[in-house]
Order: C-alpha cells, then structure tokens, then sequence
C-alpha cells in the first residue's frame, strides 16, 4: 500500500513540476522574424561559440531573431528527414560537395542575393567583397549557379611539423616521390616517424595515392565501380609495405581510431606528417599549442598519373532553404557571418580563412594556399574512395593488414579484388 | 536466520575462494576504469594521451569542470532529464504490469498472440519505427515537445516491462487470488492489493533498468528533442563529446563525462538499496 | 477487467510499433530514397531490396559480425553472470556491494564506457594493458596493436560484453532470489554440496530465466549499435560494422562522403530482417526451454 501511495505521489509530483519546464516550444514574440539555422558545428566547438555570439548582436542590431540549432557532424544524418517532413530550417551548412550535390534539391538560388550590397560590404556586392575563388568554385559545385555562400575553406594536403624537418635537416619540401623517400629516410635517422593515418583517412590516403600513380580519372572509375584490378593497386601495395618495413609509417596507423593519429603522433610531437585538411591546426590546438605547421602537396607519383596540381579542397558553405519564409533576413545573417568584424572573429578563433577578399591565411596554414592556387584539377573528398561504403571498408582493412605485414603487396592487390 | 549462519560458516567461506578472486578483480579492474575517467578529467589533453597522466605534473585542473559546466547547459539537460525519467518510469509500471499480469495468468484467445507481438516490439530496433514517426510528429508540430518524449519513452519500454514482469506473475502460487476471491475482493482489487506488491522485487528491478535505460537514450531524444531548453543529458553528452573531439579538449570532456555520469552513479547506489530491500522483503515472506 | 488491464498497453503498441512497423516492413518491399518520402514516389521492386542487401560485401560482414557477438559473447556472458550471480548468492561478504559494483558499467553511458576502452585500455602506447604486460616483462604482449585489424573486434567484444555481464546477472540474481528458500535449506540439511545444490535445484528453476535472458540477449545483439560507432567512429570499418550501423549509413546517408547515396527501402529491408532474427529466437527459446509453472 505505501508503494502505491508514493507511486501517486511521485506522479502528482511530476505533474506540478512539468508546466515549469513547458514552454519547450516558444512562439515567437509577436512581429518578431526568427531565422532558424541548423548548423554543422557543435556548441562548443571555436565555431559554434563565435556564431552564437554573433547571433546575439545580429538580433541586437537588427532586431532579427536567430536560433541556431547545434546538430554537430550528425546534421549529415538529420538534415534530410527534417527537411522532408517540411521543419522550419531556413539555412543549414556543411561541406561544399554536400550541399550542393546531396542537398542540392533543396536549396534556393542566390545569385540575385550576392550582387546587392550589404552593411557590411563597404558598398560593393557580396560577390565583389569576398574571395572571388570561392564564389567561383561553388558556382561550379552548384553546376554554374551560386546557390550556396562558402566560408572556411580548407585543402588537403601533407602537414607537416617543420621542427622536425629541421631537426632532420631537411631544407627543401619534397616534389618528386624520389625526394619524399629521402626525406622520409633522413627522418627516421633523426630518429622521427615520417607519416602516419588513421581510420578516418585512410580512404584519402589511398585515393591520393591512385590518383598520383593511375591519374583523377581511373582513380574514380575504381572507386565508384569497386574495380581495382589495376597494375596501381599492386605497386600500392609494393611501395608501402616497403616503408612499412622500413618504418617510414607508423605501425599505429593500422590500429589508430580516430583521432588518436592526430592526437597522440602528430600532436605528441612523434611524427612529423600526415596528409589531412588543412582544419588540423585548429583540431589539436589544444594539444598542442606551439606546433610549427607547415603543408605542402602530396608528391608526384609516376608519370601515369596527377602531379601537384591534383588535389582536393573546398570549403564549408552555407546554404537557405528554398522553402523558407524569410530568405531576405537569412541571407543578411550569412552575410554579417562572412563580412566584417564577425568574419575576423570566426576566422580567428578557428585558425581558418576570413572570406573577405584580401585576406591572408594563418600562419599555420599559410603554404596551402599555394597549392590550392596551383591546383588544375580538383579532386573530390577521398578521390572518391568513400563513394561505396564496400571499398571504405575494404580499404581500411587491407591498407591496415599490409602495413602490419600481414599481406604483402600481390596479397594486398588480391584482397583488394575480391 | 539460516542465511546468517552459512555466511559466518568457514567452511563455506574457504569454498568460496575462487569467487572471491574472480569477482575482486572483476570489481578492481571496473574501479581503474572508472577511475581513470575522474583522473583524466583532471588533466589536460596532453597529459592524457602521455606517460604522465598518473603525475599530475601540471596539477589538478579543476577549471575542466568550470568550462565543461558553462559553455554546456549541463543544469538544464539534467533537469530536464530528471523530469523525463520519473514520469515515463512510473507511468510504465502503471501500464505494463495489469498487462502482464493479465496475460500470464488468464487463458483467452489471442493471448499468446499479444505476447509474440511485445516481444517482435522488443526486436524491432528504433531506427525501424523513428522515421515514419518523424513524418507523423513534424506533420502534426510535435517535435521538440516534452510530452511527446515522454509518450515515446514509455511505449518503447512497455513491450520489456511487461514481458519481463510475465515472468515474475508467473511464478506467484495462484493460492493468492483464490483466497482473494474467497474473501470476496473484486478481480481488479485483487491484483492492486495482493498481486502487485507481490512482485515488488520485479517491479523495482525493472524499473532500474528503465529508469538507466531512458536516461542514457540517446537516438530518439535526438531526432525527436534537438532544440537545447528540450534536450536530455543523453544528447547534450554526446554533443559535448563530439564537440570537444574537434576541439582536442580531452580534459574538458571527461570532465562532462563525469558530470553527466555521477548523478546516476549516486541514483544508482540509492536505488540498489531499494532492490536489495525488494529482494529481502520477498524473501521473509517466502 | 481483461480489456481494461491490456488496454494501454496495446495502445502504446498499436501507435509505436504496429503503425511503424507496418509502414517500414511495407516500404521493404518498394525502391524508397528518402525516408519521409511520400507513398506516391515509391515504386515496387519485391525482393529486390533483399537481394541488393546480400549482395553487398559489408552488410554481410555486419551479419557475420553479429553473429559471432551473439554466439561467443552470449556464452561468455551468461557462464560469467550466472557464475557471479550464484556466487553473490550463496554467502559471499559484501555481496551487495560486489553487486553494485559488478552493475555499475551497464549504468554509465556506453559512450562513456566505450571512451574509456578504447583511450586507456587498449592504448598501445600508455594503456592499462600495456602497463600491465610491461610490469610482467612480457614486452611483445605489452606492445599488441589491441585495435588493429585482426583484433579489433574481438576488442570491441569484450569491452561490450563486460558492460553486459553486470545486466545478466542481475536478472539471474532476481530470479534465484525467488527460489524458495526451504528447498535450499531442505538440501543443506540433507548434505548436498554447493554443485549438487547448483544443478539439481537452482538450475530447473532459472529456466524461465535463462529464456529472458536469452531473448534479451538476441534483442541486445540485434541493436548493437553505439559500440560500432565508438570502435569505428568516423565510417564503416568490416570488423566493427553491424546490421544497425550498416543500416544508419543507407537511411541517413554516409557521414563521410560527400556523395551519399541513400536507399531507405533497403534500409527497411534491413530492420525487417533483425525482427524476423528476433522472433526466431523468442520462438525458439519457448519450445525449448518450456515454462511450466513451479508447483508450490
């Protein structure tokens, strides 16, 4: 009976309590616009916490509401059913490539948005006051109509810690795959590991590679059509189980789960390269707060394939719902984001690119810049290797198994065609 | 009393020498686990992924828990949770144990029918039955609503409680109820006075688990509670975590970890009283 | 009375799993991109979706992978939670503590717990184990790659079913609880050993026991999912993949690549299958270990 009793109890509790905490759905105060924004960002990444912020002074000054909803990466598995099922999402961000082709159908054009002028745009359009490169290849990404606003780029390239290099005595970054064994030989001797990956990147690592010995093209047809029976894949094969033996890559790269490659070899200082985005300064900051960066593109291979001038790079950007009600307010956020005093902030907290025209690149990522001006031939994310979740997997198993010295090369080459 | 006495028995005791060493190292090597994480939130992220993490060279770096508290609303996830948690527990037990009594004890048509239905419930995963929900829920506004939540978090975990509780009615002598009907109590009576305390020990067991289970759920809370004055520990833990992968802040996040973890931790320790009570109570009964 | 008792219930199940099931289990059968897609865009292809399914590599391994969790994880979990359970109850000290304690993984967020292995446990550089085999002197052992590609699930089994145990046992402690305790002394009294007690008493009366647990442990395995994300967190990897994972992949799209291509009526297949597996096993579980009623 008294169990009963405190059953009651408990309930009629819960029941005085709750109306305290409704009010989880808030109307809007009367006449107010409110901008709603799921963003790829979590909150307390530098990001998310500078946009925040932002939003508070773009309501102050404007008197426009924005509420942004911190999805975090997740926003790639939530975003889609949301949008569907007809939720109020007026811009969302992510990826260039993603935006524009998986969620293409969804966004609204903006073409005649970025060539007014804004407040923030000292009187010229949009378009006139930020990186035209960037303008350019989203135009591109949107098969030649702006329908997204890019902010953040990055490229992916080889990072690499320049004490180290200078430890080993390393004057020059090397260009040819002759000059990368050496350098990856005189480290060793200095007593570093040259390169390392982790599962996260595997992917990249053998696409770059593909690309280097069997050119953009074939390396794409592979990836998309889970064919590898190419003379590429077996000297893959031969050349890093080579330095697997050789120690020119870390035998953790076959057991690293995300991020321990970039947490605890490059951040601890054991490693001195890792072909990543250029995002990775900012990633272990924390760890590593005084690390020396340095990038340069992954080298040529062999004359079949891409030189320097294949790489990846892109850069994060927004995109407004087609469906939305208030496209006006929501293009003037994204551009009080990108222009002005918000777009230093931003970029500053997260060691990334301002947007406004001539802006200069960190410190950190600064080479990249370089490679990304010298690139003829984009690449897409991974050389396309993440396309089929088969070949993902496939190659992180195999790749993991050759530098382990569980397969050598012709076996690599076999388990890759099965 | 016949309990006491084997407890105090030597015999029993040295016999029992092989337990001990198993479940001792069982309970250390659970102790060094959940240790480290109090350990690592301390530290910074250096320190964690080193050799010195046991040194606190750097000290102790309480501010982990400072910046994990403010730049995360941990009071409002909690609380929050704490609502959600409560009154979907008890709501569940009001509903799934008339229905598991009912189905244990009395023969109609249809009635093993229903129990293979709660128990495919159990094996249908929630990704199954989130999206057509979804669908439904935005149609109608009802996302980001607490009742909602609370509605989804009891259905999902009637089917286990009542399928779990079948086996508790099951087992009770039915020399209750003809005594019951004997003295003249209504069926329903019967089953709130004398039945239901009866499987106590069942009730209580189960609604831990519940109570862990809807605490830590963490997919439907977010697809269905993403907005933050909504969202429950669960969900505010993995955006913590996720967030501060990208950010390299280590310490900070197992300073969230603990934070999220010691309330249920302590809720925990309460509650087990309460099991081991059920438990003993049941027994002096036998 | 009957219908008033079952009432709720059923409701809570008609709205939560019929309705859905119904819907998911129909869309299976129909070439689905998008999950809120509305029924008139979607086209009937049969088994198609079936086919598609087992025709890829990884959706394989994940089946593959989930059976090995269910048969050698299940094993090893059950013979360590009825090992401990029958222990803590037959007079251990501190039983109620060793109890808590034994429990207290299952409490703590599996994000938590998975965190926790996998940065410190299985640290080949500066984990538990290292330290441990390097304090033995056993240098090779203390180096072992815990996540590389040969041991990484098995890994990841472990660390999962040592959350588990915790669970079991308590649903076995429950249950031995409830044996009278007049049969246990009844023997004592008559010179049984702890063996003889064991086989001959509580083991008859864990049978319904055995089947909850069993059932909850197929449940379990077919869910099994965050331990997958956690071993492999960025994208699919063969040795950690389960049915679920594959499935969150082709429903919500890759989280990786930036082309992601979606089949939500596979996905569907998918989440028809795990039920069928489930049903299976409660089936199964119910003619083999049959639950007659104790007599008293």
């Amino acid at each position: 009976m008294k169990k009963k009793g405190m059953v009651v109890a408990l309930l009629v509790l819960a029941v005085i309590v709750t109306p305290l905490f409704a009010g989880g759905s808030a109307e809007d105060a009367a006449g107010k616009k409110t901008v709603t924004y799921w963003s790829m960002w979590n909150e307390a990444e530098p990001q998310g916490l500078v946009m925040a912020e932002a939003a508070e002074a773009f309501e102050e000054e404007t008197g426009i509401a924005v509420e942004i909803v911190f999805n975090g990466r997740e926003i790639r598995k939530t975003l889609q059913p949301a949008l569907d099922a007809g939720e109020t999402i007026d811009i969302f961000d992510e990826d260039i490539s993603r935006v524009n082709s998986t969620w293409g159908e969804y966004l609204l054009p903006l073409e005649e948005y970025v060539s007014k002028s804004y407040p923030t745009t000292g009187g010229e359009s949009y378009s006139d006051a930020v990186s035209t490169a960037l303008i350019d290849l989203a135009r591109q990404a949107g098969g030649g109509t702006l329908k997204t606003a890019p902010y953040q780029p990055f490229a992916f390239v080889v990072m690499y810690n320049k004490d180290h290099f200078n430890k080993a005595g390393i004057t020059e970054t090397p260009k040819t795959w002759t000059e990368f064994e050496n350098v990856c030989a005189k480290l060793v001797q200095a007593g570093i590991t040259p390169i390392t990956v982790d599962d996260a990147y595997m992917a990249a690592f053998f696409g770059y590679n593909m690309a280097r010995l069997a050119g953009y093209e074939r390396t794409l047809e592979m990836a998309n059509n889970n064919e590898f029976n190419d003379p590429a894949v077996l000297e893959f094969g031969k050349i890093w189980s080579d330095f697997a033996k050789k120690g020119y890559i870390s035998k953790k790269a076959a057991s690293n789960i995300y991020p321990a490659g970039q947490i605890e070899e490059i951040a601890a200082g054991k490693v001195a390269m890792y072909l990543n985005g250029t995002w990775l300064p900012n990633e272990i900051k924390g760890n590593a707060p005084n690390f020396n960066w340095g990038a340069f593109a992954w080298p040529e291979m062999g004359p079949n394939g891409n030189g320097t001038e294949a790489n990846n790079y892109g850069a994060q950007c927004f995109g407004i719902n087609a469906n939305s009600q208030v496209p006006d307010e929501a293009f003037q956020f994204i551009v009080y984001l990108t222009t002005g005093e918000w777009d230093s902030k931003l970029a500053k907290e997260s060691l990334g690119v301002p947007m406004g025209k001539n802006s200069t690149w960190p410190k950190q990522t600064a080479e990249a810049k370089t490679i990304i001006d010298n690139t003829t031939t984009w690449m897409t994310w991974a050389a396309g290797m993440e396309n089929l979740a088969d070949v993902n997997a496939k190659i992180k198993e195999n790749f993991s198994k050759l530098i382990l010295g569980s397969l050598n090369a012709e076996q690599f080459y076999a388990a890759m065609n099965k | 009393m016949a309990k006491k006495l084997r407890s105090l028995d030597h015999h029993t005791q040295v016999r029992l020498i092989p337990s001990y060493v198993l479940v001792v190292t069982w309970v250390i090597f659970t102790f060094v686990l959940i240790g480290w994480v109090f350990f690592a939130s301390f530290s910074t992220s250096q320190e964690i992924f080193s050799d010195s993490m046991f040194k606190f060279e750097s000290g102790f770096h309480f501010e982990n828990y400072i910046r994990a508290w403010n730049t995360q609303k941990v009071s409002v996830y909690f609380m929050n949770s704490l609502m959600y948690t409560v009154v979907s527990c008890t709501s569940i037990i009001l509903i799934a144990s008339p229905a598991a009594y009912v189905l244990s004890r009395f023969k109609f048509r249809g009635n093993l029918s229903i129990q293979s239905l709660l128990a495919s419930a159990l094996g249908i995963p929630a990704i199954m039955i989130v999206m057509p929900l979804f669908s439904l829920v935005s149609r109608l506004r009802l996302t980001n609503n607490r009742w909602l939540l609370i509605f989804l978090y009891i259905a999902m975990n009637v089917p286990f409680t009542t399928f779990f509780l079948l086996a508790f009615f099951k087992s009770l002598s039915t020399t209750y109820e003809e005594a019951a009907y004997i003295d003249g109590c209504s069926p329903m009576g019967t089953f709130w006075r004398i039945m239901f305390p009866l499987v106590q020990p069942g009730i209580i067991t189960v609604t831990v688990f519940n109570f862990i289970t809807i605490w830590n759920e963490y997919f439907m809370s977010m697809i269905f509670a993403n907005k933050p004055k909504v969202r429950p520990v669960s969900v505010g833990l993995f955006n913590m975590i996720q967030a501060m992968r990208y950010t390299g802040d280590w310490g900070g996040m197992f300073a969230s970890v603990v934070i999220v973890f010691l309330p249920t931790f302590l809720l925990y320790i309460f509650l087990s009283e309460r099991i081991i009570q059920g438990v003993t109570a049941g027994a002096i009964k036998g | 009375m009957i219908i008033i008792f079952l009432t709720p219930a059923m409701i809570c199940y008609l709205l939560v799993f019929l309705y859905p099931s119904i819907r998911t289990t129909i869309m299976s059968f129909f070439a689905v991109e998008s999950v809120s897609d509305p029924i008139s865009t979607w086209s009937f292809n049969g088994l198609e979706n079936y086919r598609t399914l087992f025709n890829t590599a990884i959706f394989r391994q994940s089946m593959r992978n989930i059976a090995n969790i269910w048969l050698v994880g299940g094993i090893g979990v059950m013979v360590t939670a009825l090992f401990f359970a029958v222990s803590l109850t037959n007079g251990m000290k501190f039983s109620k503590f060793f109890r808590s304690v034994i429990y207290l993984p299952n409490v703590v967020s599996a994000i938590a717990m998975g965190t926790m292995w996998i940065n410190y446990v299985y640290n080949s550089s500066y984990g538990l184990l290292h330290d441990i085999f390097a304090t033995l002197g056993m240098t090779t052992l203390s180096e072992t790659l815990w996540t590389g590609p040969d041991k990484l699930f098995w890994s990841m089994l472990v660390a999962y079913s040592f959350g588990m145990v915790g669970y079991h046992m308590l649903i076995f402690m429950a249950s031995i609880e409830q044996i009278p305790k007049d049969y246990m002394e009844a023997a004592q009294i008559e010179g049984a050993n702890v063996f003889q007690r064991f086989f001959h008493i509580t083991l008859p009366f864990l049978r319904g026991c055995f089947r909850t647990n069993i059932v909850m442990w197929t449940v379990f395995t077919v869910a099994f999912f965050v331990w997958g994300q956690l071993f492999s967190p960025v994208n699919l990897s063969n040795a950690t993949v389960a049915p679920m994972n594959y499935m969150y992949e082709i429903v919500f799209g890759s989280s990786a690549s930036t082309t992601t291509v979606r089949d939500s009526g596979a996905g569907a297949a998918v989440g028809v299958i795990m039920m069928i597996i489930v049903i299976i096993a409660f089936s199964a579980t119910n003619l083999i270990v049959k639950n007659d009623d104790v007599e008293l």
